[in-house]
């Protein structure tokens, strides 16, 4: 009983009970609701409309960072008002005014999406959260005279309080949709990614993870991936890509004359469907070149390689492996620097780069024994200059052990590439320099099997005919 | 306390005055006791207070040097920590085109010129550009089309001036950059500009910044070597100075070694007869001994350098003849680099010498030839220029390519500016003059750290002003240290108040476009 009556107390407080304010609260009603309606009365179908409506959506970043301002403020206001109640006032008038914002920026906003025929899952999220967000305002302008008056003294409070978290949720997504995902987390410090974000998948090495995706990622994901999906297309993933847009299918394997996708970056840059659209800079040539041949042979997700197209000048380079810290050992490199001979230098200024071994000045007399007492340091060594030294084939023993080492200079020394395929545990191996030795193609063949060996040099020795990869024949001249 | 002679409290004991002392003396110490010398005094005071701080303990206490007399602290690469990143060249070969090559005429091909021979270049071509004195007063800017014909040469159909068949054949490996441009319009301000990133003299150039903030990958050759090719009497020639590879306001031992063009590389470099290297050694430690005791005395860290440059001009003794030595080369080298480079001081013997330097570990070459500045007889100069320095250039970068340097070896070919697209003087078919020309010239770079195989930047249809892709002189260099490891707005040294750099403060960035 009591509770009832006390229920009755506050409804009585609570519920309008002159006549302006019922029209009021009425009129708030149908409002909320009809913004609540909004997604499903203009429907984002992904498709461009009026150019009127793009010209003032664009307004919209510009818009939206007033209500964002002014509804930070009101919670600082509201506290600051409990010392200074003239601050308290004027919370009312901001209050107010955030709202007036929030309703611009989403009317812009809405111009925007549907005008420049934005679709897909971020949109939909951001204005979702921005309709949340204007209603939250008029609840927060309705709810704070009972604050005032405390006759519900908590309602107001907790709005408040839930707005400034649904806020940053839909100013990420807003953030997402104009920077990308991932640009708040892009110069995370490597230790907290660790810490906060899951792994990502691993890389696949079929032609289309390596040389396709890659180029709708860095020229179409933009407009056509998760973020936007205009044209209903979006090219982020194969599944994606062959499922098309509003328009169908845009690739037709085996047929890039067919396939809408070709037809449309082929084109001449200033024709209206020239794709990528709103001067972006066009497909470079290799590029076409390389989406031609995909799609010429049956545009498959899982092919590793195609006829006619050599990509091992195109794999992306190998990320560099960090080393280990040298920091302990420092003493004992720059006292080796200051001794004519043999020194270690560091890659650059950070350590996990990692040293280089340069023996030019030793040469001659650089050793194998030599070599040995850099084991020490084999770890930290990343790259090792020993052209025109006195090593021998008995070297790969130490070499191996040299793990993290990236590229290997042996030109002009007395290997024969006897035990060369000791070198073949060398994964990070992506450089190897054999000029003007005496190794042979039998003696090289081993080299076949590491796969991350993309510079090998063979010059001047007599393996050079059959594997060197860079043939030193002038390249034949065309006329026009 | 017993009182100072010279104190002049009156109130307690001694009056300086009193004392035994010549008149004129007491004359001076009056003179002397003004308010205006107690000041001008005391700032000495501070000021030498201040010199000794900065100075450091180092000076003051002079333990930090070794036996030899080599200043044994850390390097300034070291001290400076650099590179600030991960390099993909480890050094540079920089081919200084003197004079200003003509981009209409080699690489800069603009087919439609031909239909316009003799007709004026557009007022709003040209714009209120200031022209140099020797064509400003012309009464016609007739348009002179290149008199030699282009193909199109490698995988990339680059086109190339026929006069450069051999660079044809390198065009898949350069990245040809048509919008290079300089504020200079002369000779002089213009090399400065590109060298030192400043067209006044003094400041050190980009060989001297390399070498001070990289520090040597060797001991027995200079960092930073300068090669002059032989000049050609025919050709129109410029003169190239020492002020092109001077460290300017950085140490001496961070300037250009330049070798000569003819006769001994380096002057006196074989010991007289009777002295013998076990003598030299003892004479250069007995002047390294005295130059220690002047450095103790004085503090002039020039003094460090000039010890430097004896042991490096003692190492030079053996390792600038083994260098010089080509009669080791196998005959491949010889059918690449042609006949010329048998003759020291051609083009082609300072390219074979240019990557000999690089396989000993020299970190900056820079290879200058003279004689692009043509301002009449372009038809007569320019197939006798190009004919002196395109197989050289051809043979550098296919010979650096096959030993597997190119991968770590930067190489530039680049003048000081352009050639205008009208006739300077008179015009046929056959021949004609080209001014200076600034707003657009074409350079080239390869190997380690940036893109191959494409041409950045475009200029209109007249060759005259850049429509895409501007590179400005800030920004070449900027992009050169970029390849070599170095972020332009860090490598920089207080001097006269201010944090100098190679691109100095106008705002430069690095050309992400000319980037691998």
């Amino acid at each position: 009983m009591k509770s009832q009556s006390r229920l009755a107390a506050v409804s009585d407080r609570v519920l309008p009970n002159s006549k302006t304010t019922r029209i009021t609260w009425l009129a708030s009603l149908v409002f909320c609701v009809s913004l609540a309606l909004l997604p499903w009365i203009i429907k984002l179908d992904g498709k461009p409309h009026a150019d009127w409506q793009q010209f003032l959506g664009r307004f919209h970043p510009l818009a939206v960072h007033l209500p964002i301002g002014l509804l930070l403020l009101i919670p600082v206001m509201e506290i600051a008002g409990v010392f200074r109640a003239s601050l308290r006032d004027a919370a009312g008038f901001v209050l107010q005014l955030a709202f007036a914002s929030a309703a611009l920026a989403l009317t812009l906003g809405t111009l925007l999406a549907y005008g420049s025929g934005n679709a897909g899952t971020l949109v939909t999220r951001h204005m979702a959260g921005g309709i949340a967000l204007t209603i939250g305002l008029l609840l927060c302008i309705l709810a704070r005279p009972w604050w005032i008056e405390r006759s519900v003294p908590i309602f107001y409070p907790a709005l408040l309080a839930c707005m400034i978290p649904l806020l940053f949720w839909t100013a990420d997504q807003g953030g997402s949709i104009t920077h990308g995902s991932n640009y708040l987390t892009a110069y995370m410090p490597s230790t907290l990614k660790r810490l906060t974000l899951a792994n990502t998948t691993s890389p696949s090495t079929s032609f289309y993870a390596m040389h396709i995706n890659p180029i709708f990622d860095s020229n179409c994901a933009s407009c056509h991936g998760p973020a936007k999906s205009n044209g209903g297309l979006r090219l982020d993933s194969f599944d994606l890509l062959m499922k098309g847009g509003k328009d169908g299918p845009v690739i037709v394997a085996g047929d890039p004359e067919k396939s809408l996708l070709f037809h449309r970056v082929t084109l001449s840059p200033d024709q209206k469907q020239f794709m990528p659209a709103e001067g972006r800079p066009p497909l470079r040539s290799e590029e076409i070149a390389l989406l031609k041949a995909w799609i010429q042979q049956g545009a498959s997700p899982s092919a590793k390689t195609l006829a006619g197209i050599s990509t091992s000048d195109e794999r992306p380079e190998l990320p560099l492996q960090p080393v280990g810290d040298y920091s302990a050992l420092i003493p004992e490199i720059q006292k080796m620097q200051q001794a004519q001979g043999a020194k270690l230098i560091p890659v650059s200024a950070k350590p996990a780069d990692g040293l280089i071994l340069f023996t030019v000045d030793a040469a001659g007399s650089f050793d194998d024994a030599q070599l040995a007492t850099f084991q020490k340091f084999a770890p930290y060594i990343v790259e090792a200059e020993l052209g025109r030294t006195a090593i021998t084939d008995s070297s790969f023993d130490t070499l191996k052990q040299f793990t993290n080492l990236r590229a290997l200079h042996l030109e002009e020394t007395h290997i024969t590439g006897d035990g060369l395929a000791k070198l073949s545990s060398l994964s990070q191996l992506t450089y190897l320099n054999l000029s003007g030795t005496q190794v042979t193609e039998e003696a090289a063949r081993p080299l076949g099997s590491m796969k991350n060996l993309r510079h090998l040099y063979l010059y001047n020795t007599p393996a050079q005919p059959a594997t060197n990869p860079q043939p030193a024949q002038p390249i034949a001249k065309r006329t026009p | 306390m017993k009182q100072h002679p010279l104190c002049t409290d009156t109130e307690h004991g001694h009056d300086v005055m009193n004392l035994p002392v010549p008149s004129e003396l007491k004359r001076e110490w009056a003179t002397l006791q003004t308010r205006r010398h107690f000041l001008g005094r005391t700032g000495k005071v501070l000021g030498w207070a201040a010199v000794a701080s900065l100075l450091g303990d180092r000076a003051l206490r002079g333990d930090t040097h070794s036996p030899t007399g080599v200043q044994q602290g850390p390097s300034s690469a070291e001290r400076l920590r650099l590179p600030h990143f991960a390099p993909k060249a480890k050094r540079a070969i920089y081919l200084f085109m003197s004079g200003g090559p003509s981009q209409v005429d080699l690489l800069d091909y603009k087919p439609h010129l031909s239909d316009l021979y003799d007709k004026d270049i557009p007022d709003s071509v040209r714009g209120a550009q200031q022209l140099t004195g020797m064509t400003a007063g012309q009464a016609r800017f007739p348009i002179a089309p290149a008199r030699w014909g282009f193909k199109r040469y490698g995988k990339t159909g680059t086109w190339v001036s026929d006069l450069l068949p051999y660079t044809g054949r390198i065009v898949d490996d350069l990245v040809i950059i048509k919008s290079t441009n300089t504020e200079a319009i002369n000779h002089e301000p213009a090399i400065m500009l590109m060298n030192t990133g400043n067209m006044n003299a003094g400041k050190p150039c980009l060989g001297s910044w390399l070498s001070y903030g990289l520090g040597s990958m060797n001991d027995n050759l200079p960092t930073f070597m300068v090669l002059q090719t032989q000049l050609n009497p025919k050709e129109d020639n410029q003169p190239v100075s020492s002020r092109l590879w001077s460290s300017g306001f950085l140490s001496s031992e961070y300037s250009g070694v330049g070798l000569r063009s003819s006769g001994d590389p380096v002057l006196y470099l074989t010991d007289p007869s009777g002295v013998d290297r076990e003598v030299r050694r003892d004479m250069l430690d007995a002047v390294n001994e005295i130059n220690r005791q002047t450095y103790q005395e004085l503090g002039d860290p020039e003094t460090h350098a000039r010890i430097a440059q004896y042991e490096m001009a003692y190492r030079m003794q053996t390792s600038v003849p083994e260098l010089a030595d080509l009669s080791k080369e196998p005959k491949s080298t010889w059918d690449l680099y042609g006949p010329d480079a048998k003759e020291p001081g051609t083009f082609a013997y300072n390219c074979l010498l240019a990557r000999r330097m690089a396989e000993r570990g020299v970190r900056f070459t820079q290879v200058y030839k003279r004689g692009w500045d043509m301002h009449s007889n372009v038809g007569g100069l320019l197939p006798m220029t190009c004919q002196e320095t395109d197989r050289g250039c051809y043979a550098l970068v296919t010979d650096l390519k096959q030993r597997g340097m190119l991968d770590d070896t930067l190489v530039i070919w680049a003048g000081e500016f352009g050639r205008t697209v009208y006739s300077q003087g008179g015009l046929s078919k056959e021949n004609y003059g080209r001014d200076h020309h600034p707003r657009c010239f074409t350079t080239w770079m390869t190997g380690g750290g940036v893109r191959t195989g494409i041409t950045y930047g475009e200029t209109d249809d007249y060759s005259y002003n850049v429509v895409k892709d501007p590179v400005t002189v800030r920004d070449f260099n900027a992009t050169i240290l970029h390849c070599l490891g170095i972020d332009h707005n860090k490598l920089t040294y207080n001097f006269q108040g201010l944090d100098q750099k190679l691109t100095g403060p106008v705002p430069a960035s690095v050309v992400k476009g000319l980037l691998a």
